[in-house]
């Protein structure tokens, strides 16, 4: 099996709704965004349009970052697919970070909090299980998807524009979604083989 | 908080723009990592030179480089008490090749230079202990000198890092910093033989040559090779925030002033100016990895996939 996700385009509407359920499940610290939409205007008044592009770390078939981890903390899980890090294990060499061509990955280098105030409860409890000076990256909330239910920002979309299941099984509704609606990858030259799958706008 | 507020601003900016630079090598404490591949890039040209040469003083020269480096490797790490984990991952990683080849060089070196140095050693040169050192040493120096441009090519995110030219131009650098500081060490402790010094500064015209031709080959195959970010790193380093340490430093410190000294003859091949000739060159290679390390962006993602 092979978890993936589908992004539906014309449905999404760039409510950040994703990227604030995915910090709510994870409690990451600022600056670090395991998902986050890309966002840009295009042409002139009156014929303008908003381009939203969510991103989050692709879970590539072939990784990059995996290889060019010197510690094995970059890995990917045998039984589904999915990307994961070993916070155990790395070292903070960012390797991965530069090898990853969708630059989903970030350095989490300082105690980081959102208010002057300094850390509130809330971060306190939540940022605990996160260590310092190591890399971070979605993990498909693997922890949820194990329990039965569907990663975080794909919960909480409120237009049903994520989509999550088994890219091997060719009857899942991501399988369908991709073929019936021509689901393209990003960067499909450099090769990878992304789990994350668009359907146009 | 002020300077957490200013980095966690400016991510934000970089997170908005089409060309998002690499900040994490080369910026903050990623200079130590532009160090470390720089003075162990040097050592291990040193250590060859200095066999070749058949010259101690470049020897222990080059021993105290790659401990340096290694020491600036270790600066850079976000979590160095870790750092035994990396020799984990050599099937894929050249991070990891590269540290089981520090790690080789500094071993077989530490054999191989006691006996060299001290007549009183409890091996001697000749002893199966310092020809292991010399093999350790030998087999370490090759990786050092062959890993450092895999690591930015297998960087698959920034494509200006990803040309195939890279490892050879890595290869050049070593090269002509193992000239250069042998040519400070020849300076410093004097020649091996009289001829030494002319042939160095032979080798070091010829590899400049080389260096030379591979990096405008780099830039031109960057400029045609289609892809917006390498043509936008390479405009970061010719006219954009990178320029003045492109020009000031790997052209006029690590290029032209060396070149001038060596081609229009203003003084006669003193010792004193030998070292001006391996410093000038050896700081202008550090700016030259400097800059081309730092004008790295990421492919830029929102526009190719709204164009489809």
């Amino acid at each position: 099996m092979r978890w993936g996700m589908v992004i539906d385009l014309k449905r999404c509407i760039g409510c950040y709704g994703c990227q604030l359920a995915c910090k709510a499940e994870h409690g990451t610290p600022p600056g670090v965004y395991y998902a986050r939409v890309l966002k840009q205007e295009e042409g002139q008044y009156p014929t303008v349009r908003q381009l939203f592009l969510p991103v989050l770390c692709n879970h590539c078939e072939d990784p990059p970052c995996v290889d060019a981890c010197p510690t094995g903390a970059s890995f990917k899980w045998e039984e589904d697919g999915i990307v994961d890090i070993d916070h155990d294990l790395c070292v903070g060499c960012r390797a991965c970070m530069m090898a990853c061509p969708y630059t989903n990955r970030y350095f989490n280098d300082q105690p980081q909090h959102y208010f002057a105030q300094g850390m509130t409860p809330y971060e306190q409890t939540r940022t605990v299980r996160h260590q310092q000076n190591v890399v971070m990256k979605c993990n498909f909330c693997r922890d949820r998807v194990r329990a039965g239910k569907p990663p975080a920002c794909v919960a909480n979309c409120p237009t049903i524009a994520r989509y999550f299941g088994d890219l091997d099984d060719p009857l899942s509704e991501v399988s369908v979604l991709i073929k019936e609606r021509g689901g393209f990858t990003l960067l499909p030259e450099v090769g990878t083989g992304p789990a994350v799958y668009y359907l146009p706008p | 908080m002020a300077e957490i507020s200013v980095k966690y601003e400016r991510l934000i900016q970089d997170l908005r723009r089409d060309f998002r630079p690499q900040r994490e090598w080369g910026e903050g404490r990623g200079v130590f990592l532009v160090i470390g591949h720089f003075l162990v890039g040097v050592a291990a040209g040193a250590w060859l030179f200095g066999l070749a040469f058949a010259y101690t003083p470049g020897l222990v020269i080059a021993f105290l480089l790659a401990g340096a480096g290694g020491l600036a490797h270790l600066a850079f790490l976000g979590r160095p008490e870790r750092f035994w984990h990396m020799a984990r991952h050599v099937r894929t990683s050249w991070i990891s090749r590269g540290f089981v080849g520090l790690a080789l060089f500094l071993a077989g070196a530490a054999l191989y230079l006691p006996p060299l140095l001290l007549a009183a050693w409890p091996w001697d040169q000749a002893s199966a202990l310092a020809q292991a050192g010399w093999l350790l040493a030998g087999a370490g120096m090759v990786v050092l000198i062959g890993y450092m441009g895999f690591v930015y090519t297998a960087s698959k995110g920034i494509p200006f890092w990803s040309s195939p030219l890279h490892p050879v131009l890595y290869v050049a650098y070593a090269l002509r910093g193992g000239a250069a500081a042998l040519l400070v060490a020849i300076a410093l402790f004097g020649p091996p033989d009289a001829a030494a010094a002319g042939r160095l500064i032979g080798i070091w015209i010829i590899i400049t040559a080389l260096v030379m031709v591979l990096f405008v080959l780099e830039i031109y195959g960057a400029l045609i090779s289609g892809n917006p970010a390498s043509r936008r790193s390479v405009r970061e380093l010719l006219a954009g925030r990178l320029a003045a340490a492109f020009y000031g430093g790997t052209l006029v410190i690590g290029l032209i002033v060396p070149a001038m000294l060596v081609g229009t003859r203003l003084a006669p091949l003193s010792l004193g100016l030998l070292a001006i000739i391996g410093l000038c060159s050896t700081l202008g290679d550090f700016f030259m990895k400097y800059t081309s390390i730092r004008a790295g962006v990421y492919l830029p993602l929102l526009h190719r996939a709204m164009a489809r």
